[in-house]
């Protein structure tokens, strides 16, 4: 499989990727998942796509540890999959954040979870905070802030812990489009200074194009793969006007052309 | 709006009273000048502590069970599915009609008022924790796991407080079904407190010294739920 032409190309040294083997997932009688097998290069930029029903946010929740597979078997670095790992943060689509708790506490609540003394996850969360563009909302309450800034905090716990992998539901979906296309500007520069693995589902083929280094189109019922393409548009996009290139729109168009056959 | 409609009930109160339409309508001027008689020469301070001794033994309890059992009901089926039925039943039977029982366990002593106010409150208590429990986001459960918190830190960092609100709500509720419980313990089963003294203005026809005390029971629920309701104010500043 060729690279895709970016300014960081994943390389075969990065000890992590995500191995997706023969997972097979059913919710009582309806069949989620069928043998779907994906694998995710470190520091790649992969979306899922696919019609409502195809199982891709349980496809993602299997990646997590949160949802067990019936069948099948998914590695994470050299990690087999049996519960939630530390190598992987979740961005979920209505944000998660407990709404009892400052923006502060809510970014600091991965690292409280995982042991770390209060002075050095203040700073640490803090940092997060400033490197989403939230500095100065750390002691507001999520009810105070928009959507879009919910998602930064969101987001900004997600890094907290440094992880590896983030792995991110929806995240843009309850975000209206302008601060929508800020915030994929904004998630990029960071994807491209931190050099995490990503996987991002979603059901925008814009986004999916603009984003991914490849995007998996997931069939719906049962969920299975159905095509892999690869987007060859180069990097950094966040700063030139790629989505106005013709060459984008020839990608979009190709997505479309696949996922309305799914329909 | 509130104070306004307190004010004209109040005010036509007064008038009926001193119409003197029935001698089971005293104007309500005597009835608060004799509240305040009766607090002055101590028979109602004493009657009022002994009460108010017997709310807080059984409501405390009633508290702290009550929001354990919800606990664990909202979080695990099997605890829900042995007990749903129980506390159902018992939520919406007559309570009254289990002070046969009560007497049985606890006799006619103090205690027995305690037990009452307990069983009076306790379930609606159990059931809003629960169901506090139970209406908690998904996806901050599924939030929490994903950094790896185990049930300990579930309980502790997102059921509890997620259930929060729902359980003060509970101990509103509560506290007022409390002071219920107190005076059908105290009328008919213990005579003691406050209800001994409704029961003795009763049969004697004393019938102004009879609203005073209804009057200073009306007082003691509104400053009970008052004090649960600043509670929920203090605890829940989010919402």
């Amino acid at each position: 499989m060729p690279a895709p032409e970016t300014d960081r190309r994943p390389t075969a040294a990065d000890p992590v990727a995500i191995t997706v083997e023969g997972v097979s997932k059913a919710f009582g009688a309806v069949q989620a998942l069928v043998e779907v097998d994906v694998r995710v290069r470190a520091g790649e930029f992969l979306s899922l796509i696919g019609p409502s029903g195809c199982g891709k946010t349980t496809l993602l929740k299997i990646i997590a540890g949160l949802v067990p597979a019936d069948r099948g078997r998914v590695r994470v670095g050299d990690r087999v999959v049996a519960g939630p790992g530390r190598e992987c943060s979740v961005v979920f689509q209505d944000f998660a954040l407990l709404p009892w708790t400052s923006v502060q506490r809510n970014v600091e609540f991965g690292l409280l979870l995982r042991g770390m003394d209060g002075r050095e996850r203040a700073a640490r969360a803090r940092a997060a905070i400033a490197k989403v563009g939230l500095g100065g909302f750390e002691s507001a309450y999520p009810a105070q802030l928009s959507g879009g800034m919910q998602q930064r905090v969101g987001l900004a716990r997600a890094l907290a812990v440094s992880p590896r992998v983030l792995l991110m539901d929806e995240p843009f979906a309850s975000i209206d489009e302008q601060t929508r296309r800020v915030f994929q500007d904004d998630l990029l520069r960071l994807w491209s200074e931190e050099r995490k693995t990503v996987v991002l589902v979603t059901h925008s083929m814009e986004e999916a194009i603009y984003l991914s280094d490849r995007v998996v189109v997931l069939s719906p019922r049962p969920g299975r793969i159905h095509q892999t393409l690869e987007v060859p548009l180069p990097r950094p996009r966040e700063s030139a006007d790629v989505r106005a290139t013709a060459e984008f729109a020839r990608l979009v168009d190709g997505l479309w052309k696949v996922l309305r056959k799914l329909q | 709006m509130t104070l306004a409609a307190l004010v004209g009930l109040a005010a036509g109160w007064e008038l009926i009273g001193q119409l003197d339409v029935s001698m089971f309508v005293p104007p309500l001027s005597r009835v608060v000048a004799t509240s305040w008689h009766l607090l002055g020469d101590g028979t109602l301070t004493r009657a009022a502590a002994s009460s108010l001794l017997s709310l807080v033994k059984g409501f405390v309890p009633a508290v702290g069970l009550g929001v354990v059992v919800g606990l664990a009901m909202g979080r695990f089926a099997v605890v829900r599915y042995a007990l749903d039925g129980w506390i159902n039943a018992l939520m919406s039977a007559p309570l009254s009609a289990l002070v046969p029982i009560l007497i049985a366990l606890f006799g006619v002593r103090d205690t027995v008022v305690a037990a009452a106010v307990f069983m009076f409150s306790f379930f609606v208590i159990v059931v809003n924790t629960s169901t506090g429990v139970r209406s908690t986001e998904r996806s901050l459960v599924d939030m929490a796991r994903a950094f790896g918190a185990g049930e300990a830190a579930l309980f502790g960092r997102i059921y509890l407080p997620a259930a929060l609100p729902a359980i003060m709500l509970g101990l509103r509720l509560g506290v007022v079904q409390a002071v219920k419980g107190m005076v059908v313990g105290e009328m008919l089963i213990s005579l003691v407190g406050l209800g001994e003294r409704l029961i003795y203005y009763g049969n004697t026809f004393l019938i102004t010294e009879l609203y005073a005390v209804i009057l200073l029971v009306l007082v003691l629920a509104l400053l009970a739920g008052s004090l649960a309701q600043a509670c929920d104010r203090a605890l829940v500043r989010w919402k």
